[in-house]
């Protein structure tokens, strides 16, 4: 016991004064916290300019483009005479969308035919897609329901069975955990939970690959490969309780991001993330054994691992095989579990599968570190 | 000795001399060749499909009647949504939800049917997880395409029940009618535009760290980069004759990715190919300077690469292609503007699915070219004034020995 206490002092030691790992396990850190987030601090895309080509001209029209630009995902930014010119304008990326309105728009509206619209829509930005097709089709369907509520009074039909016949059975959407949509909510407690993986890797990789004299000489040489182990996994246990609150209680907080679980729940599911990341840490410094290695392939790792957890792209989508290599990472199962444990507010066993999956990820990951540690160990003898 | 009269010093001198160094090196040819590739062959399975089908979602149907099994089938028929649960109460669907079995749930109220047809406008409610953004957006829109057409039949039937002639009743369904038409990727394919645009993210990444490496291992020992400007003849003819075989590779692997997109994922290539391609070069460039430039500023060598991922690791959301340019704010607009891979997208964009007319394409690829140079031109100044340093050292370490002698 008291070996395993040594080491994890060595460790932490080494954490603060080896500089490269200082700089990736606290000063990355803090930095990614600062960075990773700025471009989604407005959280919304709003009034997105796009253009009104005016066909018609006439006061129903110009109600219509009104109500458009009074929406709060579009702003009417220019008022085009043709389609074309329009045109130009969003190949340069001035304008987003083009709502046309064509001739005898009011004409059609008055003699109780339909009177449709065309909408252009940017679709090579998704999110602008979205917003400029949600916009309008929102405004136009409740101009329809008042023209057609009105055709229906026209008619001498009872003002609320008038309201009942436009709209039968009206759909209630109910946004849960997001409500807002926001950007910044949805995409950072995944991404926090991924870059608090890739620091603590290749922090590990660095701690395992550059020297250690402390360990490898002196009275700690004589610790055996589950005590450094053991020693090691305790050290970046204690480094972590310092950057999970910090990552998924406080930068949430300084960032408006809502959080629904409670910071207890949050912690049981970090420990068994920690441990399957520091294991496989120590693994991955055993098989690269130089630093740079470490740093050069790590690099740029990250973006892979993101889309694999099926997060911002359905797991449902992917092909089979890659839901094996999803399972063995553990940002999968922690960013599926600490979201829906931090965000959705899940009680730890409806996140049971995530869970034990990081368990076993722990368990086999540290086991693998011990063997290849012992290995080592007897190589350096066999030297000596 | 023998072979200094056959070893003529110039760009090629170097650029072969860099080649055979990157068969003796295969780590480094790992890194400039088979990771970049890996990793976006992992990327391009993931999004292989191009559209999510059939997500899955649970229904609570408290009705249980014709209209209640209707909408459940029509939600069930569109491409978005399949329900794959059928659940008792409330609680049930939340457990599912939260344990991520099911992205939605529809509630279909009781005596839904009855209140419909006698006019009480009962609502129908869905509850979707929107803390995954991408899978709660896609049920909304196969649940809110099926239940109203669902209730626009309900209302056919109850006009042409008065006697409206069906296709009079039809028209008046919807007075103003949207006809949305999703310019330059009307099959909204995620692949022609998440992956299309992660394929370069990732590798530019590998770009940056992977140069500073190559460059960080000449400027860690002594004499190398006196050694490669002798043997290239020159400062411009040494720079050139380093990079370009890194150029030559790197496009190459950009080449394979665009073809496996081209000619697998069947990405469309509206502009001009020639453009694409110059672009391509421009913004491997960039980036390779920037890995440059860091190898000569930052020592020892751990530290340009730190700082190399550092930068560009987080550089695609600052690129606009998640979340837009227009909606960030100050700070990540110009953080996004300096990064190269901002303006390749834009050209990338312009190029393949946009198919933007080329009097509109240069502002991208013009911006590139001026980062190029402008680094460059940083590079070799800061080249000159390594030079100069040891240079102005050397003198000073004779000027003593005089003294001393």
């Amino acid at each position: 016991m008291r070996s395993i206490f040594t080491v994890c002092r060595i460790e932490l030691g080494r954490i603060l004064s080896l500089k490269p790992a200082f700089s990736v396990l606290i000063v990355a850190t803090i930095i990614y916290a600062a960075l990773y987030p700025q471009p989604y601090r407005t959280e919304a895309l709003r009034h997105v300019p796009i253009a009104v080509v005016d066909l018609d001209g006439t006061d129903s029209s110009r109600e219509l483009a009104r109500r458009v630009d009074a929406s709060a995902d579009v702003a009417v930014a220019a008022v085009l005479p043709d389609q074309a010119s329009a045109e130009r304008e969003v190949h340069a990326r001035n304008l987003f969308g083009i709502l046309v309105i064509p001739q005898y728009f009011e004409r059609d509206l008055l003699h109780n035919r339909q009177s449709p619209v065309a909408l252009y829509a940017d679709a090579s930005y998704f999110l602008i897609y979205q917003r400029i097709s949600g916009g309008v089709t929102a405004v136009a369907k409740t101009m329809g329901a008042e023209v057609e509520t009105a055709r229906l009074i026209a008619v001498n039909v009872d003002p609320r069975i008038a309201a009942a016949a436009s709209d039968p059975m009206p759909l209630t959407a109910v946004p849960l955990f997001n409500p807002q949509g926001g950007y910044a909510t949805y995409i950072l407690p995944a991404a926090f939970v991924l870059i608090m993986q890739q620091t603590l890797l290749i922090g590990v990789g660095l701690l395992g690959t550059y020297r250690n004299d402390a360990l490898r000489t002196g009275p700690a040489a004589s610790i055996g490969p589950i005590s450094v182990v053991a020693g090691k996994l305790l050290a970046y246990l204690i480094l972590e309780a310092v950057v999970v609150p910090f990552y998924l209680i406080v930068i949430p907080y300084l960032y408006d991001i809502p959080r629904l679980g409670t910071p207890l729940s949050i912690f049981i599911f970090a420990l068994p993330f920690v441990l399957a990341v520091g294991a496989l840490g120590m693994v991955i410094a055993s098989l690269f054994r130089n630093p740079l290695t470490v740093q050069l392939v790590s690099a740029a790792l990250g973006i892979p691992f993101l889309f694999l957890a099926g997060f911002s792209w359905p797991t449902e989508a992917m092909p089979p095989f890659l839901h094996a290599i999803a399972t063995v990472l553990p940002s999968t199962s922690a960013i599926n579990g600490i979201v829906a444990v931090s965000q959705l507010g899940a009680p730890l066993p409806y996140v049971r599968q995530p869970f034990l999956t990081l368990w076993v990820l722990a368990a086999v990951y540290t086991a693998i570190a011990i063997l290849l540690e012992s290995g080592s160990r007897r190589r350096l003898a066999a030297k000596a | 000795m023998i072979g200094k009269g056959r070893l003529r010093p110039g760009f090629l001198t170097v650029f072969r001399r860099e080649f055979d160094r990157l068969w003796r090196r295969p780590f480094l040819l790992f890194l400039t060749t088979i990771l970049p590739l890996l990793l976006m062959g992992v990327l391009a399975a993931v999004f292989s499909a191009g559209l999510a089908t059939r997500l899955p979602i649970a229904v609570l149907d408290l009705d249980n009647t014709d209209l209640s099994r209707t909408i459940i089938r029509t939600v069930d028929a569109t491409p978005d949504t399949a329900v794959v649960r059928n659940v008792s109460d409330l609680a049930e669907g939340r457990r599912l939800i939260l344990s991520g079995e099911v992205h939605g749930l529809l509630m279909l109220p009781i005596h839904l049917e009855r209140d419909v047809l006698s006019g009480r406008r009962p609502e129908v409610v869905f509850f979707y997880n929107t803390q995954t953004m991408t899978t709660g957006n896609l049920t909304l829109r196969g649940v809110s395409a099926a239940v109203p057409s669902v209730a626009a039949g309900i209302r056919l039937a109850l006009r042409t029940a008065e006697g409206q002639p069906v296709d009079a009743a039809q028209e008046a369904l919807a007075p103003i009618p949207v006809q949305v038409n999703p310019l330059f990727n009307p099959t909204l394919n995620y692949a022609h535009f998440l992956l299309a645009a992660l394929l370069p993210s990732v590798l530019q990444v590998i770009i940056v760290t992977t140069m500073a490496y190559t460059i960080g291992l000449d400027v860690e020992t002594v004499h190398r980069l006196r050694l490669l400007r002798r043997l290239g003849g020159g400062l411009w003819p040494a720079m050139a004759g380093k990079i370009l075989p890194y150029t030559l590779l790197f496009l190459v692997v950009l080449g394979i990715a665009d073809w496996v997109l081209f000619g697998f994922l069947d990405m469309p290539l509206r502009g001009d190919r020639y453009l694409l391609v110059l672009a391509g070069i421009l913004f491997i460039l960039a980036n390779q300077f920037i890995g440059v430039l860091l190898a000569l500023l930052l020592r020892p060598m751990a530290s340009a690469i730190s700082i190399g991922t550092l930068l560009m690791a987080p550089a695609f959301g600052f690129m606009g292609i998640g979340f837009p340019r227009i909606g960030m704010n100050a700070f990540a607009y110009y953080w996004g503007q300096i990064i190269p891979g901002t303006w390749y997208l834009m050209a990338r964009i312009d190029q393949t699915i946009r198919g933007t007319p080329i009097d509109l394409s240069w502002k991208p690829i013009a911006v590139l070219l001026f980062m190029v140079l402008l680094l460059a031109s940083l590079t070799a100044l800061r080249l000159e004034m390594i030079r100069a340093r040891r240079q102005r050292r050397m003198e000073q370490a004779a000027a003593t020995g005089r003294v001393a002698g």
